[in-house]
């Protein structure tokens, strides 16, 4: 089994009211086998020995599909590997004597919680402004009543990939959430399903994310970039076509 | 009302520059197009101008339409930029996975700089010139001297650079991409500058070279 040695820059703040700042610990005979999260458990393991605060952070699945975990490793969002959330980093990606800076994903709209932990509750107001779809109860209909095709079935999913981590506006050099929320309206807008409530589900859902204080896009493209489930931008256009249709022909 | 939240939204801003950016992608086109006439001679030039004043309403409301849509285009872009201030350098170490282009980072200054270049060359060219001298000769006159065709080269740069960021990234604000036209929009954010830098440029490289000697 090959280890490597690691010094951590690591952001600690006590609360969002406190001040932060960074902290240094070396962290020796790290498993390459190990995942980013699971190195920071041997720090932990270790903090808690020494008597010391562990450091706070973000995770619940493990396995890339929660969109909890997250943080900025050397300046990049779920660090140097493409498509890969935090949790599914792996060690064997740092070499040993490698310097890592850790920083909690940093927004207007994200205030730090507690060390690594930020609260994205902003993403979830989003979502409750408009990412949705009305549907009476009754009967269940039958499986093929909504004819869908394929390739819209899959464009359709391949915005649902969307995890909500927040990567995205952690990444964009204005704090725009414009992947997030292009991604959410896509997925519905797509579908014959997500039709009914399309002409105010982007007007909606855009003025909740400029009331969040997000910010707006230049086309920078940073958080396609960064994204562990690869959006597209090409949400983004649909998101602003979606909006301009909504502006001025909704009722 | 809606157009106000509209203005006021993050995509209604951008939406903003982009039609107005466009607005002046159009005038552009149209004016590269009567200029061209320079390279016929200054008699086709001067014909050219005559005609284009023969309708002094249409050129006033015109020039007025323009004056709205640029200062709308300033404003906004001004704004924007001091937006964009306020979330830089949030990170101890700032990493760019892609590298934004020398075009995309320089909006707002190459902006700036169209910006200086347009009031000189309008005091220039429209509102110093004496009235008694066609304007086909002011134009030999200034675009002869060195520094004067210099400054105008490298505005003519710094606008091609501006589109080379701004056509693409207008046709993503009004919502255009799609796989079969992302690789036609691709050389044409490199085209359509060029083309202006082309035409445009020519002319000041005409009369600095003395190739428009006889003009
Ligand atoms: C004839 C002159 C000009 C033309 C043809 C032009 C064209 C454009 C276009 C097409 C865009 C893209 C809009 C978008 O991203 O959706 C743009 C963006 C921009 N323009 Fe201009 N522009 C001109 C003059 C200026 C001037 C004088 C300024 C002065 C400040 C300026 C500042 C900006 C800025 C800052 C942006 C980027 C906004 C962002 O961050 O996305 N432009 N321009
Ligand atoms: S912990 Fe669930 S995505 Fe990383």
């Amino acid at each position: 089994m090959s280890t490597i040695d690691l010094k951590l820059l690591i952001w600690r703040q006590k609360n969002s009211d406190s001040l932060g700042d960074f902290e240094t610990h070396v962290l020796k005979d790290i498993s390459t086998d190990m995942s980013f999260l699971e190195m920071l458990d041997v720090l932990n393991e270790k903090l808690t020995k020494d008597g010391m605060e562990p450091v706070a952070f973000d995770h619940d699945c493990r396995e890339g599909i929660c969109g909890m975990c997250g943080a900025v490793v050397n300046g990049v969002a779920h660090g140097p590997e493409k498509e890969t959330t935090l949790c599914q980093l792996h060690m064997r990606k740092f070499a040993s004597g490698d310097t890592l800076v850790i920083e909690p994903f940093r927004s207007r709209a994200f205030p730090i919680k507690k060390d690594l932990m930020v609260d994205r509750s902003s993403l979830d107001r989003i979502i409750q402004a408009g990412g949705y779809v009305s549907v009476n109860t009754g009967g269940a209909i039958d499986g093929n009543t909504t004819p869908v095709s394929t390739e819209t079935a899959e464009l359709a999913m391949d915005a649902a990939a969307c995890i909500g981590c927040g990567a995205c506006v952690a990444s964009c050099p204005n704090g725009a959430a414009m992947l997030f929320t292009g991604a959410k309206i896509s997925q519905l807008s797509l579908l014959p399903q997500g039709h009914a409530e399309r002409k105010q589900r982007a007007t909606a859902m855009v003025a909740q994310m400029d009331k969040e204080g997000f910010g707006y896009c230049s086309n920078e493209r940073e958080c396609e970039a960064v994204c562990p489930k690869g959006i597209s931008i090409s949400s983004i256009a649909r998101m602003n076509r979606e909006y301009l249709k909504g502006v001025f022909f909704g009722r | 009302m809606w157009f106000i939240s509209f203005v006021n939204s993050s995509i209604g801003r951008k939406a903003i520059m982009a039609v107005t950016g466009l607005c002046l992608i159009s005038f552009l086109a149209i004016h590269a197009f009567g200029n061209a006439a320079i390279y016929m001679g200054s008699k086709y030039f001067q014909i050219y101008a005559d005609t284009l004043h023969g309708f002094p309403v249409l050129v006033l409301l015109f020039g007025l339409g323009l004056l709205v849509i640029l200062t709308a285009h300033v404003g906004f872009g001004v704004l924007l930029f001091f937006e964009k201030r306020k979330t830089q350098s949030r990170y101890r170490v700032a990493t760019r996975v892609v590298e934004n282009t020398f075009a995309s980072r320089t909006m707002p200054y190459t902006g700036l700089f169209i910006l200086l270049f347009l009031i000189i060359h309008v005091f220039g060219f429209n509102i110093a010139v004496p009235a008694d001298v066609p304007i086909s000769a002011v134009v030999k006159d200034y675009l002869s001297g060195f520094f004067y065709s210099l400054f105008y080269i490298v505005a003519f740069v710094a606008l091609a650079i501006h589109l080379n960021h701004g056509f693409w990234s207008m046709l993503q604000t009004f919502g255009v991409n799609h796989p079969r036209y992302n690789c036609l929009i691709a050389t044409l954010t490199i085209v359509v500058p060029v083309a202006f830098l082309v035409i445009f440029g020519g002319i000041p490289i005409y009369f600095m070279t003395g190739a428009g000697a006889s003009f």
